[in-house]
């Protein structure tokens, strides 16, 4: 297969502008949030799949590429306030920088365990949106707000969520940059500071998302929270997450 | 007895996790547990400070790459947290009792206290990243604790995002010191570069020098260095204890940061001068922002910035442990300061403290007139008592305290800032003034003698080898006659001020037109605070438009 084919292949699931344009789509169509999750879990390991196991020679406008559409989604998730198009542009401006560590000749199981890390708290988020949605109409920012009073637990979660998907410590996402940032120093320090500037947009990104959600007047509205078990699978996930980021701090680091 | 120190950071982290778990089954208890795990955590870090000051460590701990380090730095400032944050958890007991999610604020208030305690023993750069990256999520929301209030928000996520974009320089400074030295414990990394110095270059430039510059970035946000500022003076929505614990001792870190990245800064002087100068600025523009607001927290604020200023000059005069000082000094005062500003507010409410007019006093009161001395005596008097007393004071510390260029920067600022005092005490109209210009002399002796004997024991404390002393005062020295013509400058300007201010006074601030209108449009610049968070507004709007706009135009996908 000729190389262009495949790195447009590639750059469909390891979304490079614009190809990217097309998950989104699909993300955006795809009703049931099982199949968001499983999308947003799929789509990554798919990419990686195609990228290890053909001989790809990574031309050298792929780096810039790769910056700018993270660095482009980066700066539109700031005004997204659908929820669950919020998880997709973030994933596409993560996704995206999964090729710089195959670029670093990362070993393909780390690879596989980025990309599973960088989604499993998005597919929390399309999770927690179906329940907004299912007790909203819509999981969408700025409409009702005052979930941290309406439905502390709920709340609670998702601001634990929002902040692991934002790349903060002690969760994967965190090393998982500070793998790829140390490795791009030395060579091309500029690249590095982009991607710590995309960082500090996701951080931003994520604040908007919060104070969109959780502040705000209680709903005079009665409005059920989570029930123990729902806080004990979520608080499970995390933990795992938690457990995973540390695992992942002295494997890479 | 070394390993103590690991008790002392998860101690709060241990508590936080227990609330978390049983907030609902021990209620209001919470708080007691909270209390407890501080205040065992803060008996331990005295009995570790206590065991540093008998001469053992630093020894770092953990694995291969160390990830704590016990060593003066880290026992007192561990020591200054927790007692900070004890004070703080006990005024909290009652104060966020009537509050919405009490249980959260004792989470998160013991968080903090974690973060920042695993942030000052951190022994490699791995713990360091961690820990300052979540004293930045953590304040963020601590300071928006009530979440009915927007404003609360706004204000915290200006705090955060400064502090993501002081997380950047931090960040790149840990990977350029781990490619070249390969190891992420700061030990290693640090008695590397006292080896050699120049062993690796980055662009060109000594990888030491441009370390030291990230490092100085990254403290500026945390220590709201001018143009870094903004967040610090209008976080005040948040609670009352979190304001106390932010501008006590979250604000310090940046000098935190400097002093323990020291073997690095002293081999850069030029940095050095560098953040002297941002510094100074700092100082000059938070102190003449305090002066002119009419919000006593947002003036607190600004005073904590101008704090700050001297505390970033210090470590650009190379006075490292005279920053530390500085931090604990100032982190005391301005906690007390914060956590009684409800009980001035309270009082205010009960009197308003405005003076009385002079006729009325004499006439209806039957109080003498107030009176002044003759303005050149006490020019006199304000110029050489504070000189005698600072000279006094550093001759009996050390004979050859002179020889050092950053004592004698530090002396210029505590002749000004002793002057002012005496100025501005006779400014005051009283009856009598030669009390008050006493207690004044009085307080400024105390201050002055406490001041430089104790930054001289803090001094053995932290930096005991003379000559590592010795070399970070060379290290930010400068060329001598650039010195003394930038001394001479400023005191000009801090004199031509005072005259130009008694001359006012004199014509009953009666001014031409056209200093009127210069002078209004000055006092406009500064009551819009030199329209930084304005331009900074923009900036962001600007950035939400573009992103807006390219939303837009690719149709949301």
């Amino acid at each position: 297969m000729p190389e262009s084919i495949i790195i447009l292949l590639a750059g469909l699931f390891l979304p490079l502008f614009p190809m990217s344009m097309v998950f989104n789509a699909i993300l955006n169509n795809a009703k049931s949030a099982w199949l968001r999750s499983l999308l947003l879990i799929a789509w990554p390991l798919i990419g990686l799949f195609i990228v290890l196991n053909t001989k790809l020679i990574m031309p050298n406008w792929l780096v810039p590429l790769v910056l700018s559409t993270s660095a482009m989604y980066a700066l539109r998730i700031l005004t997204l306030r659908e929820v669950n198009q919020w998880s997709g542009f973030l994933a596409t401006s993560l996704w995206s920088l999964l090729w710089l560590p195959v670029m670093q000749d990362t070993p393909p199981v780390l690879l596989y365990g980025y990309a599973i890390s960088m989604s499993a708290p998005l597919v929390l988020l399309v999770l927690l949106s179906a329940g907004l949605e299912q007790r909203f109409g819509a999981a969408y920012t700025g409409l009702y707000g005052g979930l941290a009073r309406t439905i502390p637990r709920f709340a609670g979660v998702l601001v634990t969520v929002v902040v692991a998907a934002i790349a903060t410590p002690i969760f994967p996402t965190f090393f998982i940059m500070l793998d790829i940032v140390v490795k791009t120093v030395s060579a091309t320090p500029l690249a590095a500071m982009i991607l710590l500037l995309i960082w500090v947009l996701w951080s931003w990104a994520g604040a908007r998302l919060i104070q969109g959600l959780i502040v705000g007047r209680a709903s005079d509205v009665r409005i059920a929270d989570f029930d123990t078990t729902a806080i004990g699978l979520y608080s499970m996930v995390l933990l795992a997450l938690v457990i995973g980021g540390i695992y992942l701090s002295g494997v890479i680091l | 007895m070394e390993q103590l120190i690991i008790v002392v950071a998860v101690l709060p982290l241990f508590s936080a996790l227990l609330i978390q778990l049983f907030a609902g089954r021990i209620g209001r208890g919470i708080a007691r547990l909270s209390v407890a795990a501080t205040t065992l955590s803060f008996l331990f870090a005295v009995l570790l400070l206590w065991w540093a000051l008998t001469g053992h460590g630093p020894l770092p701990l953990g694995n291969a790459t160390a990830i704590i380090l016990f060593d003066p730095l880290g026992t007192l400032l561990a020591t200054i947290i927790l007692g900070i944050s004890l004070i703080v958890h006990l005024y909290s007991v009652r104060y966020m009792a009537e509050e919405a999610g009490y249980g959260r604020f004792f989470v998160l208030l013991d968080l903090m206290t974690a973060a920042l305690l695993f942030m000052v023993i951190a022994g490699d750069l791995i713990t360091l990243l961690i820990a300052w990256h979540l004293v930045g999520v953590l304040l963020y929301f601590l300071l928006g604790q009530d979440t009915r209030s927007p404003t609360a928000y706004r204000f915290a996520f200006w705090t955060l995002i400064t502090y993501r974009i002081g997380d950047v320089p931090l960040i790149l400074a840990a990977a350029l010191l781990y490619n070249a030295y390969g190891t992420w414990s700061l030990t290693a990394i640090f008695t590397e570069i006292m080896a050699n110095p120049d062993a690796h270059q980055i662009m060109g430039l000594p990888l030491t020098e441009v370390v030291a510059a990230l490092i100085g970035f990254a403290a500026f946000a945390r220590s709201a260095q001018f143009l870094l500022h903004t967040w610090l003076p209008y976080t005040m929505d948040g609670p009352t204890p979190v304001s106390a614990l932010m501008h006590a001792g979250i604000v310090n870190a940046g000098g935190f940061l400097i002093n323990r990245f020291a073997p690095v800064f002293i081999h850069s002087g030029d940095v050095l001068n560098g953040i002297f100068i941002v510094g100074l600025v700092t100082a000059v523009f938070g102190s003449l922002l305090m002066l002119t607001q009419n919000d006593i927290k947002k003036s607190l604020g600004y005073s904590t910035m101008g704090q700050m200023g001297f505390m970033i000059m210090e470590c650009g005069i190379g006075a490292f442990s005279l920053a530390i000082y500085h931090l604990f000094a100032h982190g005391v005062f301005k906690g007390t300061m914060f956590l009684s500003a409800g009980s001035v507010i309270n009082d205010a409410r009960q009197d308003d403290g405005v003076p009385k007019d002079e006729l009325y006093t004499f006439a209806v009161e039957r109080r003498p007139h107030k009176v002044r001395q003759p303005w050149l005596l006490m020019a006199a008097i304000t110029l050489a008592v504070p000189l005698v007393i600072l000279v006094f004071a550093h001759l009996l510390i050390a004979q050859d305290y002179f020889q050092k260029q950053g004592a004698i920067v530090l002396l210029f600022f505590g002749w000004v800032t002793g002057a002012q005092l005496i100025f501005a005490t006779y400014r005051m109209r009283t009856q009598n003034i030669w009390r008050l210009v006493g207690l004044s002399v009085l307080s400024l002796v105390v201050v002055v003698l406490g001041y430089a004997v104790i930054s001289h024991a803090f001094d053995l404390f932290l930096y005991p080898d003379p000559a590592f002393r010795l070399q970070l005062y060379s290290t930010a020295s400068i060329d001598l006659l650039r010195f003394d013509v930038l001394v001479v400058i400023v005191t000009l300007i801090v004199v031509s001020g005072w005259v130009v201010t008694y001359y006012a006074e004199q014509n009953g601030y009666r001014r031409r037109k056209k200093t009127k209108r210069l002078w209004l449009n000055f006092y406009a610049l500064i009551s819009r605070e030199f329209y930084i968070s304005d331009i900074y507004t923009r900036l962001a709007r600007t950035l939400l438009a573009i992103s807006s706009r390219l939303n837009v135009w690719l149709r949301w996908l």
